[in-house]
């Protein structure tokens, strides 16, 4: 007899997904998939639309990042509009960048204080209603107060530059809208109101120290958990090949750390990418073409980046990139709970960028736009928190939006999650009569170190009940769980 | 002048699915008239750093869409903290937020739920005129209690 197992929906990820392990009649796991089953169009119904109207609303795509499809939104129609990054003032590419940074700190913080740390902090095998943020602020008060400010403080950040916390806006063709004064700023440098600049620099460096300890101590599990060779893609800055979150080439290598992307410019995106699709999914498969469907593949995100990268410009987060490339001797880095370390260096550097931001002013300045020549199309790409994030757009000569791609940065990692809950499934599931709930949670741990955004505004809050069902191969249902 | 304490307004939901605008059309009614001491937040949902919010008021409401038939249109209930249960994070309920500020930050405003009733929860701009009226005797209600709050607040 075939068993099914599912995991209907996946929690402590943005959105929902769904995982389904086949098992034969021997709990020999057959195969293991993660399914995306939202629909939401944006690519179609955004056709028609005035272009200026694309970064109102992509943004609506997630609760999470709309800052994210915000800007790369606006690049693309700066683009439109006869603009390259590079032709926006100063004062506006800062401001946009401030804006970038203060989202991706945000998130990062959202995802490590809220969704990963349990995991962390109480076990794989906790009880699940332990395994949540409320009992991490009650058993760890401290480390709470602390996730809790530096979300804050990113999504402070936004306020101040976009006008609200959740999809405000900021960006217009060619520029932002608004300036900033030095009273706004001072609210994040003196530290009177708010923990200041200088704290967030501090606790990230802190929280580093957290990781690093927990590697020491947990070294076997997450070297090995849910690894596997895969290649990765992320920007690069045009310059030197050091990381770059807003504006850079395209790079990507293979599992050995061949260049399999050469440090391509955002507008040539089209002819490398292709995206299949699957019957049992309604995410996509990017992959490079050159390499085709079954080698082409990427991971996108922290990791990533770190791997892609040649170095950091800011001092702090270097020397802790440094310090994780040491550990694989400089080689590529492909283990998946290491994404956590990633992400984390990702906050230290974003707060050392958000300093320097609010240090220097030109965010004071009036300079705010730039005109350019009327185009039909452009392209906008950035590291969102999760990854490559392309926006595509084309218009007619009314101004009407007539094509529009998106490839999301959770798309590019769709293969990749997969990949890891194949390896949990025959490396955790296989062969062992009962399923337990803190082995399903390992598949959850697998998919969560990608922190996939599985499109959160759409699903209907408050009620995402954890199902459990194992299925026969007739469709019966023989156990169900829910918690 | 009265020195009342500060008062926080928490009106949460999504003016994208109708009757769950509730709590936003709330605050839109009523933040004009409202004293200096009075701040309001929207919300599409609670989080964990809004127990950090809270704990700097002395008075906390909560208003929000109910899916419950009401009488009168709405339910006002004192908000007590309690724990969660709950594996999923995404968003956190009034008892929770309170039951975290108050073993967080050792801080425990007096807090109410006010919930009015929608009939229409689908992808829509703007209130049924069911919500509409519950909405007015809703807000009625909570100038009537708020007055009798502050008068028994300083005698």
């Amino acid at each position: 007899m075939t068993q099914k197992l599912v995991i209907d929906p996946v929690t402590r990820v943005e959105g929902h997904g769904k995982v389904t392990v086949h098992l034969d009649e021997h709990n020999k796991v057959k195969d293991a998939f993660f399914h995306i089953v939202e629909f939401r169009g944006f690519e179609r119904f955004i056709q028609g639309h005035p272009y200026w109207e694309a970064p109102v609303l992509v943004q609506r795509l997630c609760g999470i990042c709309p800052v994210s499809h915000h800007l790369a939104a606006a690049k693309a129609i700066d683009q439109i509009v006869g603009l390259e990054p590079r032709d926006l003032s100063l004062p506006a590419q800062k401001i946009r960048k401030l804006l970038h940074f203060g989202q991706i700190f945000q998130s990062h913080a959202l995802h490590f204080f809220y969704l990963a740390s349990p995991d962390l902090l109480f076990g794989y095998d906790a009880n699940p209603i332990k395994r949540n943020v409320v009992a991490v602020a009650m058993e760890y008060p401290a480390l709470a107060k602390k996730g809790i400010l530096m979300r804050k403080f990113g999504q402070e950040i936004i306020k101040l530059v976009a006008g609200k916390r959740i999809h405000g806006i900021s960006t217009t063709p060619g520029g932002v809208h608004k300036k900033i004064t030095a009273k706004e700023r001072n609210y994040f440098l003196d530290g009177k109101d708010i923990p200041s600049i200088d704290t967030m620099i501090d606790w990230s460096v802190e929280i580093l120290e957290f990781i690093k300890e927990y590697h020491q101590k947990n070294k076997s599990f997450l070297n090995t958990f849910a690894a596997y060779p895969s290649g990765h893609l992320g920007l690069v800055k045009k310059e030197n090949g050091f990381l770059e979150l807003y504006d850079g080439n395209l790079r990507a290598i293979d599992a050995m750390r061949n260049i399999t992307l050469d440090d391509i410019p955002n507008d040539d995106y089209a002819d490398y990418f292709y995206e299949s699709v699957e019957k049992w999914s309604y995410l996509k498969f990017p992959y490079l073409k050159h390499l085709g469907k079954k080698k082409g593949w990427n991971r996108v995100g922290p990791l990533a980046r770190m791997n892609v990268c040649d170095g950091i410009e800011t001092p702090l987060a270097e020397k802790e990139r440094q310090e994780f490339m040491a550990m694989t001797d400089g080689k590529i880095n492909n283990m998946t709970m290491h994404t956590h370390w990633a992400r984390l260096i990702e906050i230290l550097y974003c707060a050392e960028m958000m300093k320097a931001l609010l240090e220097d002013d030109d965010v004071l300045s009036n300079d705010l736009l730039r005109k350019g020549e009327r185009r039909s199309e452009g392209i906008g790409i950035i590291e969102a928190p999760r990854g490559t994030l392309i926006h595509h757009y084309e218009v007619d000569d009314k101004d009407r939006i007539t094509r529009c791609n998106l490839i999301v940065s959770t798309t590019h990692n769709n293969e990749p999650m997969n990949r890891a809950v194949r390896w949990v499934a025959n490396n955790v599931l296989n062969g062992k009569p009962k399923i337990t709930e803190g082995m399903m949670n390992q598949i959850e741990v697998a998919i969560r170190a990608y922190d996939p955004c599985l499109s959160c505004a759409t699903h209907a809050l408050g009620q995402m009940p954890m199902q459990m069902q194992l299925i026969d191969r007739y469709g019966n249902i023989i156990d169900e769980k829910l918690r | 002048m009265k020195n009342y304490d500060k008062i926080l307004i928490i009106g949460i939901g999504n003016c994208g699915r109708s009757d769950d605008g509730l709590g936003w059309a709330f605050i839109d009614k009523i933040k004009e008239n409202l004293p200096a001491n009075f701040n309001c937040e929207y919300r599409y949902q609670l989080q964990i750093e809004d127990a950090e919010l809270i704990s700097h008021y002395k008075v906390v409401y909560f208003i929000d869409a109910h899916k419950k038939h009401f009488d009168n249109g709405f339910i006002w209930l004192p908000c007590s903290p309690k724990a969660t249960d709950s594996f999923s994070t995404h968003e956190l309920d009034p008892e929770t937020v309170l039951y975290l500020a108050k073993n967080i930050y050792n801080k425990q405003p007096e807090t109410f739920i006010l919930g009015i009733t929608g009939e229409s929860f689908e992808l829509q701009i703007g209130l049924s005129k069911v919500a509409q009226q519950n909405l007015l005797s809703a807000i009625s209600f909570f100038n009537n209690k708020v007055n009798t709050q502050y008068i028994k607040a300083i005698t």
